[in-house]
């Protein structure tokens, strides 16, 4: 900590809060706040006087409120900067302190918040995580029974620099306890409060009890657990020594505690597994290693940062495997618990990795995107016309769309991932994706559908995961109708109605729109985008009267490629079975209908001459034919 | 790529309403240590050691475990246990399918006396189980359309609430816990006292 204050390219911002972020990929601009202290910085030496002088006691949150602290008080006595601040909901304006700092006059009891933009290239989310509170679950007691305590306090009370000097006693009588019990998984791996494991209370757990026994042999420690989970270099040795100083292991999760009112011992009910006994044990003390949770307030940072949380409330990582340290939005990063819960290595190793990849941000003048970006076509966009819109910045997963009544909307470029979603929505066709073009998709669906197309099942695939899929089937062998034509785009989000009906209105056989399975979308949400789209067009292909197996939605992973192959065939099987008079008859009754529906599609620019090429190119062919 | 799906006794439990996600047991023995039957009443009684056996598909040992006759469905387990699975749910559906295999409960059920149960039907209302039904059945002596308590024995806990409540003692519990039993019980308790307070 102290070498970071003294490093010169490193400027800490203590008690700050960050307010708003604008910008993009190395050019944010971030609007923080710096919360009043009622002490100068530049002033404050850090002596304590003030804290001496202050008859207010409050309880210490960073000894887990069992010890007092001052209202002027620092949080702790390694704090880096080393500045005191006034707690205002405890001060009672005595104005002690002011005397006691005398000649320094570094309190100012009229300091507000400071407000200040910086100009930052990259951005990383190291907020960490917090502790699920135990007294929500009732059968253990905590708060209630003096004598349960959470494994946070139990680190207070065993360092040397705590309330108790590293004596450990135990909060009823403070006495040192002879038995002491430890409990794991208070709170996670438990569907009533929170499903995942929280990774680092097996080796705590173990650490305090090592760590009980050394300064304590006598004493008698118990950890009581479901799984013990060492699986990191060296944890399991450490089990190990754990069990040759004595700690004893039972497996079985308590179901419940209750105490001894006159002397506020405590019984452990639980099943030893090993043995199918319950046992209905006494101890001293009892520990809850209780669950890692996300911070309160990470919903506020995700919105700032657009950087999107898991189910369980954690952010989200760009790639599970590939980039777990890059958010979802270019330039922010995460690092340690916030992302998921992880021990200090892990967090460190992280961390490290997101200042590298933040480096190379920093250090380069231009920065290289994906070229399937979006693009305005300001003439089309109804926003300049003076027109409410701004349906394309809704669906921007990004926030890369900017929009104002009277302006043309308009694409941050370098925000902007190209998943083509906005392309998609846009009811005017103002917007269009490089290489993605409107014009260039409906050309390939003309070649491929240039003959006999009701045999054909035209498929759109997702870049990512189904295009990935069907190539899985074809390397894998698996056997799939060879009247599949397969057209990639980057999302499912970027197939546009227009594509389907235009695909229909050529005469298609049947389509399957496919795409990522929701949880693996690599555009945060496009598949959400797409599959309501999908519902939309199943509707109307339903009120067109269409026999609904020429129409299929399925979203297939780029591991699924038997699931590729089976849905083709699949499909394959449904147009066999309608007799082909009757789907030709059905194809020229709708055709009417879908040129009306995707006559939008022949008002986008380049498409007359999309149209024009292939068929020039369609009659060349069969005058070779012939 | 086809496989042939074979129906285990785990799949059987689970097709039974309240039999699903036995398959999520962490067999960490929450719902043990919660038991009072476990703890005041049978030793051997252990609810994570039969979804185990159902799991495991040990169908003849879950249906001879005392677990499957004994659990009184008083949920106490279920709000504590972490993986959610509605313990006597799966309990009840493995009862189900050991009467299906022609097992029947080793507890000594309710038995009603039909030379004099009258009808009435109080034993109806107070069972908690839904053990008991008025039902027409001959009755030798009586007549051939007579409408009496008759019990269910795979569906009766052995509470004893009927014979409790039952106006002409025509329904009881056997062995030590039948009216005579009990009575004896009461007298020797009251000898005992009496010897007490002579002394």
């Amino acid at each position: 900590m102290v070498d970071a204050a003294r490093h010169p390219k490193i400027d800490i911002r203590a008690y700050t809060e960050v307010e708003r972020v604008e910008g993009f990929v190395g050019n944010f601009k971030v609007q923080l706040r710096e919360k009043a202290k009622y002490v100068l910085a530049d002033r404050c030496n850090g002596c304590g006087e003030c804290a001496k002088a202050c008859p207010i006691e409050v309880p210490n949150y960073f000894e887990m409120n069992l010890a007092p602290r001052k209202a002027a008080y620092v949080p702790m006595s390694q704090s880096v900067p080393l500045i005191y601040n006034i707690d205002m909901d405890a001060c009672i304006h005595c104005f002690k302190c002011v005397e006691a700092c005398g000649k320094l006059e570094a309190i100012d009891f009229s300091m507000q918040d400071k407000y200040t933009w910086e100009d930052v290239g990259a951005i990383i989310l190291a907020t960490g995580y917090s502790h699920f509170d135990p007294s929500l679950i009732p059968e253990y007691g905590y708060g209630k029974y003096p004598n349960v305590i959470t494994a946070m306090e139990m680190e207070r009370i065993n360092n040397s620099a705590g309330p108790t000097h590293g004596d450990i006693v135990r909060p009823s009588d403070h006495k040192n306890p002879q038995k002491v019990a430890f409990i794991n998984c208070v709170g996670s791996r438990d569907k009533r409060f929170n499903p995942w494991c929280s990774n680092f209370c097996c080796m705590y757990s173990i650490k305090n009890a090592v760590l009980i026994k050394q300064g304590h042999p006598e004493m008698d420690v118990s950890i009581y657990y479901m799984d013990i989970r060492t699986p990191s270099k060296g944890y399991e040795e450490f089990y190990d020594r754990a069990r040759e100083l004595g700690v004893k292991f039972i497996q079985g999760r308590p179901s419940m505690i209750t105490e001894d009112p006159i002397t506020h011992n405590l019984f452990v009910h639980s099943e030893d597994v090993t043995l199918g006994r319950v046992t209905e044990l006494e101890y001293d003390m009892v520990m809850l290693n209780q669950a890692a949770i996300p911070q309160p307030d990470a919903n506020v940072m995700s919105s700032l940062l657009n950087a999107s949380q898991s189910p369980g409330g954690w952010f989200m990582e760009y790639h599970p495997k590939l980039r777990p340290m890059d958010s979802p939005t270019d330039g922010v990063f995460l690092c340690g618990a916030c992302q998921g819960v992880k021990d200090i290595p892990a967090s460190v190793a992280q961390g490290s990795a997101a200042a590298s990849r933040a480096g190379r941000i920093l250090h380069s003048d231009e920065w290289e995107i994906e070229p399937t970006v979006a693009l305005v076509w300001e003439d089309r966009c109804v926003s300049a016309q003076g027109k409410k819109c701004g349906i394309c910045a809704n669906a921007c997963p990004y926030g890369a769309i900017t929009y104002e009544t009277g302006k043309a909307a308009e694409v941050i470029t370098a925000k902007c991932h190209g998943c083509g979603g906005c392309v998609a929505e846009c009811p005017h066709n103002a917007i269009t994706q490089l290489h993605f073009t409107d014009a260039q998709v409906l050309a390939q669906m003309r070649a491929l559908l240039a003959h006999k197309p009701e045999e054909k099942i035209l498929a759109f695939r997702c870049h990512w995961c189904s295009y990935g899929g069907a190539d899985l089937a074809g390397t894998s062998h698996f056997d799939y109708s060879s009247n599949e034509r397969g057209i990639r785009v980057m999302c499912s989000a970027r197939l546009d109605t227009d594509f389907i009906f235009e695909a229909y209105r050529l005469g298609a056989g049947a389509v399957l729109y496919s795409g990522c399975h929701p949880q693996d979308c690599h555009y945060i949400t496009g598949q959400v985008l797409g599959a309501t789209r999908a519902d939309r067009i199943r509707k109307g292909l339903e009120s067109a009267g269409m026999n609904p197996d020429r129409f299929r939605v399925e979203w297939i992973s780029a591991a699924e490629g038997d699931k590729y192959s089976r849905v083709i065939n699949e499909m394959q099987a449904a147009l066999d079975n309608i007799p082909r008079e009757i789907l030709l008859e059905e194809i020229e009754t709708l055709r009417p209908t879908m040129e009306k529906r995707a006559r939008r599609l022949r008002e986008v620019p380049e498409v007359e001459s999309a149209i024009s090429y292939s068929d020039s190119a369609d009659q060349a062919v069969k005058a070779k034919e012939a | 790529m086809h496989t042939e799906t074979i129906e285990t006794f785990a799949d059987k439990v689970r097709t039974i309403p309240g039999g699903e996600h036995l398959e999520m047991c962490f067999s960490c023995g929450t719902c043990v240590s919660k038991c009072m039957i476990q703890q005041k009443v049978e030793a051997d009684y252990n609810p994570r050691r039969l979804i185990r056996k159902a799991v495991f598909g040990l169908d003849q040992d879950a249906f001879s475990d005392i677990t499957t006759w004994m659990c009184s469905a008083c949920d106490l387990c279920y709000p504590a246990c972490p993986q959610k699975i509605h313990i006597s749910g799966v309990i009840n559906a493995v009862r189900d399918l050991a009467v299906q295999a022609g097992s029947s409960t080793p507890l000594s059920t309710a038995v009603v006396n039909e030379k004099t149960c009258v009808g009435c039907g109080l034993c109806v209302e107070v069972c908690p189980y839904e053990a008991i039904e008025l039902k027409e059945k001959p009755v030798p002596n009586r007549g051939q359309n007579l409408t009496i308590a008759q019990v269910d024995r795979n569906k009766c806990m052995a509470c004893g609430l009927c014979a409790a409540s039952c106006r002409s003692t025509s329904i009881e519990l056997k062995e030590s816990f039948s009216n005579d039993a009990l009575v004896d019980d009461l007298w020797d308790w009251l000898a005992v006292q009496k010897a007490e307070v002579d002394a």
